[in-house]
This record gives C-alpha cells, sequence and structure tokens, in this order.
C-alpha cells in the first residue's frame, strides 16, 4: 500500500485547512494573469525577458555528477534566473494562511525554495519563475484571501494590528485598497505605484475566512478544543525533551 | 490655568474600537466628544501613518495614504498622523464619562470597548521635564507625541477661551 502522509493531526476545521495546506490540496478561487503577478512583484518589467545570473545549465557544461545527474533542476535553475523573493503577511484576524503553513506548503509542494518563516511575514526566496509559480498558486488559491494576506516586499507592519473599518489589513504604505466589492493593488510589493491597478478579486467575508483559517483562535475554533492536536503537541514537547536531555554520567 | 488638571479626581478613558477609524468616522467622533463640556483633554493613538516610504527599495517615494489627511475638529483643521486606534481622555466626572459613552454607542459603526483607568501621566515625567522644562502648564504633561517635534505644535487647544 503506498504511503498517504497524514501532515497534520486533529479533526477540527483548522486542523483540516492545515492539512490542505501542507499537502497542496487548496481549491482555486481566482484568476490572476502573469503580467499582473509580475507588476505587483516589481522585480521585472511584465512581458520582459528574465534576466540571468549565468548562462542555460544546458549551455555551461556541468562537470560529471552523480547528483547532477538524478536531480532534474528546476525550470529557473535551468534557464539560470535570478534568486528573487515574494513576501507575504498573513493577518491574525483569520487569514486563511500563516507564515508557517506558506513555508510548509512551498516546502512540501515546490522545489528549490528557500522559505523564510518569520512571527509575522514569510518570505519565499527561489530562481524567479519558480518563484513566481509559487507566488500565483499562493494567491491565487484559498491560502490568501486579498483583504487579510497581502504581498508586501517591505514595510510588514499590519499583521497583529486590529483590521480598519473596510477589513482590508492595515499597510501604512497603502498597497492594497477595497475598490467596489475587490481589492486591488496599486503599488507594487515595496511600495513603488504601478502603471495600472491590479485586480486581486472579491475578498472573504468574515465567516469564509472563519471557516478557511489555519489559524486557532478563542473566539473561532481554540486550540484547546483540539484534543488531539494537543496530545501531538504534548508528545513532541515530551520527547523532544526528553531526548535533549543528557546527562554527562 | 489651574493645577486642577493633573488632580486625580478627574477620570480618564479609553476608547477602544474593534476596528481602526477611518478618518471621517474619526471625524465625527471627536467632533461630538468636542462639543461636549467636561471634556478636559484627548489624544488618539493608533499605528503612524508616514508621508514618505521608510524603507525597502522605494524609500523617499511619497505614501499618500488615504488615512493621512486633514480632519476638522471644533472648527480647526488637524492633520492625523496617525490612523485611529484609540481615543484616551480625560474628564471631569462621571456624567461626562457617560455622555460620551452615549456619543460612542450612536456613532461608532463598530463595537467597542470604554474602560475607564490611568491613562495620561498626572504628574510631570522625565520626559515632560526634558521636553518642556520646569513650570511647564500641567495640561500639557504627557500630552507628548513620542516622534512629533514641539515645534510643529502636536497639541492642539480647541477651546482655548475655556483655559484662562
Amino acid at each position: 500500500m503506498a504511503y498517504e502522509p497524514q501532515y497534520y493531526p486533529g479533526a477540527t476545521s483548522v486542523a483540516e485547512n492545515r492539512r490542505k495546506h501542507m499537502s497542496g490540496k487548496v481549491e482555486k478561487l481566482r484568476e490572476i494573469s502573469d503580467d499582473d503577478l509580475t507588476l505587483v512583484l516589481g522585480h521585472r518589467a511584465p512581458g520582459s525577458d528574465y534576466p540571468s545570473t549565468h548562462p542555460p545549465l544546458a549551455e555551461m557544461g556541468e562537470p560529471e555528477c552523480s547528483i547532477r545527474e538524478l536531480v532534474e533542476p528546476t525550470a529557473g535553475a535551468k534557464a539560470g534566473d535570478r534568486v528573487r523573493y515574494v513576501q507575504f503577511v498573513d493577518s491574525m484576524y483569520n487569514a486563511p494562511a500563516t507564515p508557517y503553513f506558506r513555508s510548509y506548503n512551498a516546502a512540501i509542494n515546490f522545489r528549490g525554495v528557500d522559505p523564510g518563516t518569520l512571527s509575522g511575514r514569510q518570505v519565499v526566496e527561489a530562481r524567479e519563475r519558480d518563484m513566481e509559480e509559487i507566488a500565483k498558486f499562493q494567491m491565487e488559491t484559498e491560502m490568501t484571501c486579498p483583504a487579510l494576506a497581502s504581498l508586501r516586499g517591505a514595510t510588514v507592519h499590519g499583521h497583529s494590528l486590529r483590521l480598519p473599518e473596510d477589513g482590508v489589513m492595515f499597510d501604512m504604505l497603502d498597497r492594497c485598497r477595497k475598490e467596489g466589492d475587490v481589492i486591488i493593488m496599486h503599488k507594487d510589493q515595496v511600495g513603488r505605484p504601478i502603471d495600472k491597478k491590479v485586480n486581486l478579486g472579491k475578498p472573504m467575508s468574515a465567516d469564509e475566512a472563519a471557516k478557511r483559517t489555519t489559524i486557532y483562535r478563542v473566539d473561532n475554533v481554540a486550540f484547546r478544543d483540539d484534543s488531539e492536536v494537543i496530545e501531538w503537541v504534548h508528545r513532541v514537547f515530551d520527547q523532544r525533551t526528553a531526548y535533549g536531555f543528557k546527562p554527562e554520567n | 490655568m489651574s493645577e486642577a488638571f493633573s488632580d486625580t479626581n478627574t477620570l480618564q478613558l479609553e476608547i477602544f474600537p474593534s476596528r481602526l477609524l477611518k478618518p471621517e468616522t474619526a471625524q465625527n467622533l471627536l467632533n461630538e466628544i468636542a462639543d461636549l463640556s467636561g471634556v478636559i483633554r484627548l489624544f488618539v493613538h493608533g499605528p503612524r501613518l508616514p508621508q514618505t516610504v521608510p524603507y525597502g527599495p522605494a524609500t523617499g517615494m511619497p505614501v499618500n495614504h488615504p488615512g493621512n489627511t486633514v480632519i476638522e475638529v471644533g472648527g480647526q483643521a488637524i492633520e492625523l498622523a496617525v490612523y485611529v486606534g484609540s481615543i484616551r481622555m480625560e474628564v471631569i466626572d462621571a456624567d461626562v464619562k457617560e455622555q460620551v459613552r452615549e456619543v460612542c454607542e450612536d456613532l461608532l459603526p463598530v463595537s467597542f470597548e470604554f474602560r475607564e483607568g490611568n491613562f495620561i501621566p498626572r504628574r510631570q515625567t522625565v520626559t515632560d521635564y526634558a521636553k518642556r522644562g520646569p513650570g511647564a502648564d500641567p495640561m500639557m504633561i504627557g500630552m507628548t507625541d513620542p516622534k512629533g517635534k514641539l515645534k510643529n505644535h502636536p497639541v492642539c487647544i480647541l477651546k482655548p477661551e475655556k483655559d484662562e
């Protein structure tokens, strides 16, 4: 019987969403075009070629190496793309993803990525076209609500603040705004104005966000409600304490 | 200026809405509160809105945040440098406190916490002394914008005639 990874314990909706994010089996909710994505990432002009940092691997003549033969390079590595980043910030008010689960998603489902997990933001570094693939995946699926999560390359302040009245996470650089019933982004991820307004789609309603979130909250699904998760967290802590304890004699 | 303003008989209140307030909502609320007699002083508190991008590749570019606007309170134009998160104030007695609570219930579109406590220093601190020196107006105690400059007049006196 083939092994099926279980990813995460628990019977609550939050545990189920965490399993979805880790396995990459998430629902696609919106469409963002490649040009729009390039525009908001701000690393190169939309439609331009990917700048490269070295010639394509096929032209370089790689040394003989069993590992290189074994591991197929990613598309970005093959073409010699630059390493670029995408950084997300997720609100503590029932945003669908959290930095940890974005990192799990990137590390489990994509190759050639370097996810960085911080308390309020999550950054992925990868070859440019590989990074764009992850960014597109995470932005188009239920991992992102355009109001409760946003692309922020610099000045990430806002994830732990109360939401403003319109429900769009506070951003002191005002990259995202609610226009009508959709969220638009009119600056790139570091706050430079861009040529057009990029439509990021409709925000989730409060109920939908509560249903799709991976955050345990006392006012939604409390961590203590999930006895299986508690049991496993205790087990992990017990065992790492036990194995970490190494008396000298 | 009477010493009564740093008196412990006054009440200090905090209005803490469940969401950050839009400038229009904040303006309406502040206007209604400013109309009440018995409010001695108040300040708004919240995340600061920069005029220019502070760091990153876009450093120095203008931000033009919609929250960074000029609101009119009690006939005076005030530049909002923060997104209003809470309002802290000093009032003379419990009646005024109840009036403030009614104003909040009428005007705030979101739920809010309303509490009494100590939010503005009642005695001069080292910071006050360093900023204003000895013999400073007791009304100004604690009314300091930590990032503001005194020369930019961060404190606005709405009803100067009543301070006489």
